[in-house]
């Protein structure tokens, strides 16, 4: 007899429907499965042999053949198990197979016979949904994970004989209680108001965070650079709802939902640590999973001790960066994962971490060189913003602050978001910081006393046609704070603040 | 020409084995023509000398260096040339020769020696820089090391000063050569590789001096010997900052064995660059505490009385400016020191760049950038 029940793969962050079709006729007992499986899906035959018989079927031996379609696409993971499952079931003739018709089965099977969670779950619910599927039955600990589709029923099951069950009608499988928070969380991240003096960081912060620009902070260590990345999360724009989904999507796929669920209205703040691999950071692997940069995916990717990481996995971030994107190429096929994120890099102004105060620095200038240049040019060319970051005098760092708290300082990035919103309708991008070269003369307008700045500090700074166009980004941003339509004066000079490191010391 | 070249060249023989060669022979030709039999038999060399006069004879490749002479504009100045410097004739161990890329100081020219250390603090620099500045300004050349820190701040204060004067000037030849750097390398290295603009300028305007062979690298034994040519060379030695163990110091040493005036830079007692100078001090070097006393002490009468900076500023201008120091202080700091909102500290900061009395000098930190004395 034969027999067809949907499923569905993961691709990239995205899913695509997978049947599973099995025959069961007479001839010599055998189980095969085709359809270019990698070995965790041909391991299936095994669990699902003793799962069905665990959960009180006998199959009679016979010549068994799954076929997982379409033929030509590799299929890995596990979420194949309760499909084929059921497919080899109703071939036998113990389930109607066109009960199945509009429902869509996934999940991994433990030789009882009980369902375990599989990685992916989302694109697979929202593929079903694409396709005109209005039920999906899912392993129970999947459930929070699917629940985030609107129009689709959920049936979240423990065991494969439950599925049995509510497939002939015994049963319902109605999911629990819903357990995802509709109420941001704060707390996860540190505020604003609890940090004292770094007036300039906080600004440049602010700045950061309105224009989305990539943020150098450089600064002896204990100046509380990490603090204040940590707290950066705190006063980004709100997630939009198609933006929570895209990264419940990609936590989905990385298998990383449970940690993300705890936090869905916030931005992802990521930092690896440096001993990072590049296959970590951008994502990779025999079978393609997304990296810290997509897992940071409209938040931060905080990368503390810049000069630490190794500079061949610090340069395959350059790509990315540009593209906002991560494209894998394997023998499978390619893999696209989103990497649009805030790039915060923090690190030491030198070895000893005292410099430029030269009486107190030790190193020589050829040490300072060697230590920055630890940090490619190109990849510094993509910091936007720099910002050097004191020691605090002992006063500030104890003095109860009357410093604005997070909540006020997102209020005003907010507003810059939002000028930025209507000025780019019907543009591909968002935000300033985003904005091509070719477009930053009509986005851009500067009064003459900032032309002058800028001219001048071309001049004098020996700065790249690249590193231009950065600062007029940063001072468009710093406009839309101030509610300004025009890029003034004050505007580019505090600009100018924040241009990215001395130029002369890469010379 | 050629056999000068080759002479000047030979290694391994004794800058006072050379004279007494050549006051025996008269001319370099008659030593390159000596046989073999003869060389052995000049009783005036030591034998490691003899050795190296006959390999200086067999090799061949001193002629492709001279080549460079004439492509690079090098000129070879030795020990009976009317052009050798009259003050290194004085030295107990004076350089047979020297090569020269620009010129050597006139003789008549009055010349200080700028030193100090290669890791200076931002005082030093202004210091160095305001010095050799005014220095230039009275026609004094400035005789320094293109080293990194000090010897590059005096390089670039007299070179800006040199500038300045030629816009008042109609023709370049009436401002004389500011400043000459004495190499410890062939004088066509340049030494660090990062002040090549530096040194392109002084060999336009000024003059790159060293004893060592053409091509030669820095090695670490030519560095002392180099500092006596640049004390050699001067009327006076100035050390700017040096740390407690400095070449500068060895400079110092030479200046006194050579009887220069010796003076030195004072600093704080905190600061560790300081701490040779000081030194210097407590040994009794001269305090060089008020540029125009020490113009008056080389005999240059300082011309124009130099109005005081702050009267000329604002009253936020001279607020900021009063908290400005030769430590940089980063905009932080200022903005708890001034009490001022970060866009017009900017704005004042920006003006006092603009008028040469702050500078930025790292990324956030800022100095004062006038030494007043």
């Amino acid at each position: 007899m034969y027999s067809v029940i949907a499923t569905a793969a993961v691709h990239g962050i995205a899913g695509m429907i997978v049947k599973v079709e099995t025959d069961v006729t007479n001839g010599l007992p055998e189980f095969e499965m085709v359809g270019i499986l990698s070995s965790e899906v041909k391991e299936a035959r095994a669990r699902i042999r003793a799962a069905i018989h665990n959960t009180g079927f006998l199959l009679p031996p016979k010549k068994v053949t799954v076929n997982l379609g379409p033929a030509d696409v590799r299929k890995s993971g596990t979420g194949f198990d309760l499909p084929i499952a059921l497919s080899v079931l109703a071939a036998y003739g113990f389930l109607q197979s066109e009960a199945c018709g509009e429902t869509l089965f996934a999940g991994e099977i433990g030789l009882s016979g009980q369902l375990r969670p599989v990685r992916g779950i989302l694109p697979m619910v929202l593929t079903a949904r694409d396709h005109g599927y209005t039920h999906v039955v899912i392993p129970r600990e999947n459930e929070a994970e699917a629940l985030m589709v609107q129009g689709m029923q959920i049936h979240p099951a423990g065991t494969l004989s439950e599925v049995i069950d509510w497939l002939n009608g015994k049963r319902t499988l109605a999911p629990g209680p819903i357990n995802i928070e509709e109420t941001p969380r704060e707390e996860a991240c540190v505020d604003f108001a609890r940090i004292n003096g770094q007036r300039v960081l906080r600004r440049a912060c602010e700045v950061a965070a309105s224009g989305m620009h990539n943020l150098l902070m450089v600064g002896p260590p204990g100046t509380g650079k990490t603090m204040v990345a940590r707290a950066l999360p705190g006063i980004l724009p709100r997630l939009t709802e198609e933006e929570r989904m895209e990264l419940a999507r990609i936590y989905s796929v990385s298998g990383r939902f449970e940690e993300r669920k705890e936090h869905l209205y916030e931005r992802p703040f990521r930092c690896p640590h440096y001993s990072v691999t590049a296959t970590a950071l951008v994502g990779g692997g025999r079978v393609a999973q997304p990296g810290e940069i997509s897992l940071a995916h409209r938040g931060i990717l905080f990368l503390d001790e810049l000069t630490e990481y190794q500079k061949p996995v610090l340069e395959q971030l350059r790509q990315p960066l540009e593209e906002r994107v991560v494209r894998l190429v394997r023998v499978s096929g390619v893999y696209i994962y989103p990497a649009d994120c805030m790039l915060v890099g923090a690190m030491n102004p030198c070895g000893c971490g005292y410099y430029p105060d030269r009486s107190r620095c030790t190193c020589s200038p050829g040490d300072i060189r060697r230590h920055l240049r630890k940090v490619s040019r190109p990849l510094l060319d993509r910091m936007d913003m720099s910002v050097e970051v004191p020691r605090v005098k002992i006063g500030e760092l104890t003095g109860e602050g009357r410093n604005e708290s997070s909540e006020v300082i997102r209020a005003r990035v907010e507003g810059a978001v939002r000028r930025q919103e209507q000025r780019y309708q019907g543009e591909r991008f968002r935000y300033n910081s985003r904005i091509p070269a070719d477009r930053i003369e009509a986005y851009c307008p500067m009064d003459s006393g900032a032309r002058r700045l800028i001219e001048a500090a071309y001049e004098q700074l020996n700065l790249s046609a690249r590193a231009y166009h950065r600062l007029i980004r940063v001072a468009r941003t710093i406009a839309d704070l101030a509610k300004s339509g025009e890029i003034l004066e004050a505007h580019m000079r505090e600009a100018l603040l924040y241009r990215t490191m001395d130029e002369a010391v890469w010379r | 020409m050629d056999y000068r070249f080759w002479f000047a060249n030979a290694q391994g023989i004794s800058d006072r084995e050379k004279r007494r060669l050549l006051q025996v022979f008269g001319r370099e030709k008659e030593i390159f023509s000596l046989t073999e039999a003869q060389t052995e038999k000049l009783k005036l060399l030591s034998p490691r000398a003899r050795e190296a006069l006959l390999a200086a004879r067999r090799d061949t490749g001193w002629q492709k260096k001279s080549g460079l002479l004439r492509e690079q504009g090098i000129s070879l100045v030795c020990w009976q040339d009317k052009e050798y410097p009259e003050r290194l004739k004085n030295l107990y161990d004076p350089p047979y020769c020297l090569y020269v890329r620009g010129r050597l100081p006139p003789q008549e020219q009055k010349t200080v020696a700028l030193v100090g250390a290669r890791s200076c603090s931002e005082y030093g620099r202004a210091a160095a820089e305001t010095i050799a500045g005014e220095l230039a300004l009275h026609g004094v050349g400035v005789i320094s090391g293109m080293a990194y820190g000090i010897d590059a701040a005096a390089h670039v204060g007299a070179l800006k000063a040199r500038q300045s004067a030629l816009k008042t000037v109609s023709s370049a030849c009436d401002v004389p050569a500011s400043t000459y750097a004495v190499l410890g390398c062939g004088v066509d290295v340049c030494y660090p590789a990062a002040h090549r603009r530096l040194y392109e300028q002084m060999v336009r305007t000024g003059g790159v001096i060293s004893e060592v062979p053409l091509g030669c690298p820095p090695l670490r034994h030519f560095f002392p010997r180099r500092n006596r040519i640049i004390s050699g060379l001067a009327d006076a030695v100035v050390v700017v900052e040096a740390r407690e163990k400095s070449g500068s110091l060895i400079t110092a040493d030479c200046a006194l064995e050579q009887g220069k005036l010796v003076y030195a830079v004072p600093g704080r007692i905190s600061d560790d660059l300081s701490c040779g100078a000081n030194w210097l001090l407590s040994q009794g070097a001269s305090v060089l505490y008020s540029i125009r006393e020490f113009l008056r002490d080389l005999k240059v009468e300082k011309q124009e009385p130099e109005k005081l900076i702050e009267n000329s500023l604002e009253k936020n201008e001279r607020l900021v400016y009063s908290v400005l120091d030769f430590i940089p202080k980063h905009l932080e700091t200022l903005l708890a020191d001034t009490g001022l909102a970060l866009e017009e500290l900017l704005k004042v900061l920006y003006r006092l760049s603009e008028l040469g009395c702050a500078k930025e000098i790292h990324q956030n930190y800022y100095i004062k950038s006038k030494v007043d004395s």
